[in-house]
């Protein structure tokens, strides 16, 4: 994009028209002053939270608004006097206008409804969205809206072919984008069974994913700054709670398709896609190499932070509906053609990645038992295998599951638990909340040190030489980069090693030509980003196998996304994904207002004694009454877009 | 306790107090529909709109919601509050121009209401939905949501006629007399539910409805035999 004709975004007006309110004010838009592109569509004019942008001096700006209003009615809840009523007034106003029945009259009471609107609505789709660009409209497109009448533009505008998306700070923020501010308001209307079923439409898993979850949505939170972020996690876990007691199913196919598709894998990716692909009619198969679904979810995070019965749940409901879970059953070979002769039309790979990555130092070659790698630990414990405590560990890494290693180390009873980790706090990949978790629980955590050998005592891990590091300059990840300190070198005494540096797929079932044309640089899968095929025709692929470890959400988006993308596929369709949002700030809005302030609800934590005595679940959850109190916190900052 | 200034004069706030709460206290008139001084604040009328000074500006925020804290000052009677309940009152009578206590408070919030014929609307005001939550704890009465996706063209209150028990309370506390109960022949109607009427053991006057003795019976552990008596005669 070169130029706008006009541009209000941000409330920054740009108008590079050679007529109208303003015109020929400013130039050519500052770059990234608003939307270049929607995900490198062009587009002719578009209406948003923050503003309209005008690119084809053409545009029926009155037909666009109108539209605007329309989409944005649906979206006001309309439980407070102002938001709801104020567009449908304004929407009043605007078809006299646009039948020849205004005045400029009509134009002043607008605005004042507008700002009304925008200050003092309850919520903030009301203070930031519901209205706002219609200000900016009216005020300079006046003109159109007064002739409006005379080019008869309200009935062009029904027919004219106008997109719409919603997104907010939370939903985008969250890789499935799932609809938070709406399920956060059913469970503050009381209503937990429907906010579970608008949360399942693409969180399959929301009692494992409402206690698992890394949250990034509470990052986004707009109430972030003022009083904490509501609890957005634990919001979701209440509503799987409560459901436990009821015990609903999952809505059944309205019809069945004569296909059957092939999943390999039954972890969050494996498992989302069987779900959307069975509610689609699909006949669905899932091959899962281990004896219990949920790949990481069982297998990784432990008991302490998801006790298995509620995983084991999840995945019960999802096989009540006809998928065909088979366990123990490996997929050796992943050959298009054998699958095709069994029956199925498609195949969705989703195998993760379990693979532990050497850490690179010596001795780290020699089998053994007392050097494991972080992913084998867990999902030997996880399996039922017998772990002998030994006086001490160490665990080289900084993510989640050198955390989750650690943490089971203490329960299992090992005296001293040690994380040695080569970067400083801020670079540890591992969340927040398990870092301060496990240091509450007694973890040693070692910044800025890295092994450099492990040393041997008659065949038993003695020790660990390790070198200290500083950091430089910021690697490719944007974290600062490691470098070791001459001469630092020192030992730290231990009995086991445990390396948790990273995981990578086992892609042994490749075959033939596929194991050069369907693997990356990283040792992952390479698909399309967006359809999640590859380049063999029928194989499709999601998960951490194609993004490498990643987590539950990110796993189950793709899930999500290849389900759609395999029928799309099946029906002869293209696959076309919803709006990202990608480029646009959805953080900013015009004015916030005044934000009442209100304490978040509290949950209870296990004592650090009664933690260690066994696998008992650490983090309480919100009841209904906390539920619904924290539920209320929310500022439903739902963010419109409307475009042509 | 908290210090904090209404309209130029110090007082002290009772901690958790809300500035709504307190600048009744100091007899300032602060118009609201949607709120009750038992149940939890809802902030739905924007009636109660006062200002607030927040980093040295003056900004507008529900007073019912807001609580009052140590150093805050509030304006309750600025052209600013004025126009903005105008405002929310004036679309609140777009909406419900039939409705008497809509009509009434437009009125005298300076809407200029025209006569026309009675009607009893619902205006969404949640007190019912709050009573029978917080005070009777049945939830038959819910809001039905609306938003993304959600195909509801009107907002409304959902009534869940397996879980109501017939006890009049939402009638009670509506302000427009869109719930409606209705007595008669050992019966009462409300939300076109019908209940049978306990009689009373000793005086034979019908004096509640049986499920509402059975829900009573069944929170309190009290035999429902035990609470066949009306008050009068107990």
């Amino acid at each position: 994009m070169n130029t706008v004709a006009f541009s209000s975004w941000n409330g920054k007006i740009v108008d590079n028209r050679t007529s109208g309110n303003g015109a020929g004010k400013t130039k050519k838009p500052a770059e990234g002053s608003c939307p270049v592109s929607l995900d490198g569509r062009s587009y002719d004019a578009l209406m948003g939270w923050n503003g309209l942008v005008v690119v084809d001096p053409k545009t029926d700006v009155v037909a666009l608004t109108l539209a605007y209003i329309e989409e944005a009615r649906k979206l006001s809840c309309g439980e407070c006097s102002v938001c709801m009523i104020g567009i449908d007034r304004v929407r009043d106003i605007l078809q006299g206008l646009s039948a020849g029945k205004g005045s400029s009259q009509d134009i002043t009471e607008i605005e004042d409804i507008v700002k009304g609107v925008m200050a003092n609505s309850k919520c903030n789709f009301g203070r930031a969205s519901a209205l706002t660009p219609v200000l900016d409209s009216v005020k300079y497109f006046q003109d159109s809206f007064l002739e409006a009448g005379k080019t008869a533009t309200a009935k062009k505008g029904a027919e004219k072919n106008f997109q719409s998306a919603v997104t907010a700070p939370c939903m985008k923020a969250c890789p499935a984008t799932l609809d938070i501010p709406g399920y956060i308001e059913l469970i503050r209307n009381n209503k937990f069974k429907e906010s579970l079923e608008l949360v399942r439409e693409r969180c399959i898993l929301p009692g494992v994913i409402g206690r698992a979850c890394t949250h990034p949505c509470e990052s986004a939170c707009v109430r972030k700054d003022m009083d904490g972020s509501l609890a957005i996690r634990l919001l979701k876990r209440a509503a799987a709670d409560q459901d436990l007691q009821g015990g609903s199913a999952l809505s059944v196919p309205k019809e069945e398709k004569k296909e059957k598709i092939a999943v390999i894998g039954a972890g969050p990716a494996g498992l989302a896609a069987a779900y959307h692909l069975r509610l689609l009619g699909y006949g669905v198969t899932i091959f899962e190499a281990l004896p219990k679904g949920g790949g990481m979810a069982a297998v990784g995070i432990p008991d302490y932070r998801l006790p298995k019965d509620i995983l084991n749940h999840e995945i019960d409901l999802i096989k009540r509906m006809g998928v065909d879970i088979r366990y123990s059953s490996k997929v050796d070979a992943l050959n298009a053609a054998d699958f095709q002769k069994q029956g199925y039309a498609a195949v969705f790979t989703a195998i993760g990645a379990h693979v532990g990555t050497k850490i690179g130092c010596k001795g780290e070659e020699i089998a053994s038992d007392d050097v494991v790698q972080g992913a084998d630990f867990l999902w030997g414990l996880s399996l039922g295998k017998k772990t002998k405590p030994v006086d001490r560990v160490v665990i080289i890494g900084g993510g989640n599951v050198a955390l989750d290693c650690a943490r089971n180390c203490l329960r299992l009873g090992f005296k001293s638990v040690e994380i040695v980790y080569r970067r400083s706090r801020v670079e540890m990949p591992g969340s927040k909340e398990e870092i301060e978790e496990a240091l509450h629980e007694g973890v040693k955590l070692t910044y800025l040190t890295a092994p450099v050998g492990i040393v041997r005592k008659a065949g038993k891990v003695a020790a660990i030489e390790c070198i200290k590091m500083k950091l430089g300059e910021p690697d490719e990840s944007g974290r600062k980069r490691p470098i070791p300190v001459k001469g630092s070198e020192f030992s730290l005494k231990t009995d086991m090693v445990i390396a948790a540096t990273g995981q990578k797929p086992d892609l042994g079932l490749l075959t033939g030509k596929d194991k050069g044309t369907l693997t990356t640089a990283w040792g992952t899968i390479k698909v399309d980003p967006v359809s999640y095929s590859t380049a063999t025709a029928r194989i499709f692929a999601g998960g951490d196998c194609v993004s490498g470890p990643a987590t539950l959400i990110e796993a189950l988006n793709m899930g999500n996304k290849a389900a759609k993308s395999i029928d799309s596929y099946l029906q002869g369709k293209t696959f076309v994904d919803e709006l990202s949002f990608e480029g646009i700030d959805v953080d900013r809005q015009r004015d916030m207002g005044f934000v009442p302030p209100a304490k978040s609800e509290e949950v209870k934590f296990l004592d650090v004694a009664e933690r260690l005595k066994g696998f008992a679940e650490v983090e309480g959850g919100f009841n209904a009454d906390a539920a619904m109190k924290e539920a209320q916190r929310c500022l439903r900052c739902y963010r419109l877009m409307v475009w042509q | 306790m908290a210090k904090m200034i209404i309209n130029g004069h110090e007082i002290e706030a009772k901690a958790g107090a809300t500035v709504l709460e307190e600048a009744r206290k100091l007899n300032i008139d602060i118009p609201t529909l949607c709120y009750h001084k038992d149940l939890s604040s809802f902030g739905a009328c924007r009636l109660c709109t006062v200002e607030v000074k927040i980093k040295g500006k003056w900004q507008l925020a529900a007073s019912c919601q807001t609580e009052a804290a140590a150093g805050m000052e509030v304006r309750t009677d600025t052209d600013n509050v004025r126009e903005s309940r105008k405002l929310a009152a004036s679309l609140l009578y777009f909406r419900y121009p039939q409705t008497a206590v809509v009509r009434d408070m437009a009125a005298k919030l300076g809407v200029d209401v025209q006569a026309a014929a009675d009607s009893r609307d619902c205006i969404l005001c949640g007190l019912c939905t709050r009573t029978c939550h917080e005070i009777v704890g049945v939830d038959a009465l819910k809001f039905k949501d609306r938003g993304l996706a959600r195909d509801v063209e009107e907002p409304k209150i959902e009534f869940t006629p397996s879980t109501c028990i017939g006890c009049g309370s939402c009638a009670f506390v509506c302000p427009t007399g869109f719930v409606r109960m209705e007595a008669g022949d050992g019966k009462r109607i409300i939300w076109d539910k019908v209940f049978k009427m306990a009689s009373c053991s000793a005086c034979g006057r019908y004096f509640a409805p049986v499920e509402q003795l059975e829900f009573i019976s069944r929170t309190t552990g009290v035999p429902v035999s035990q609470l066949m008596t009306c008050v009068s005669c107990r």
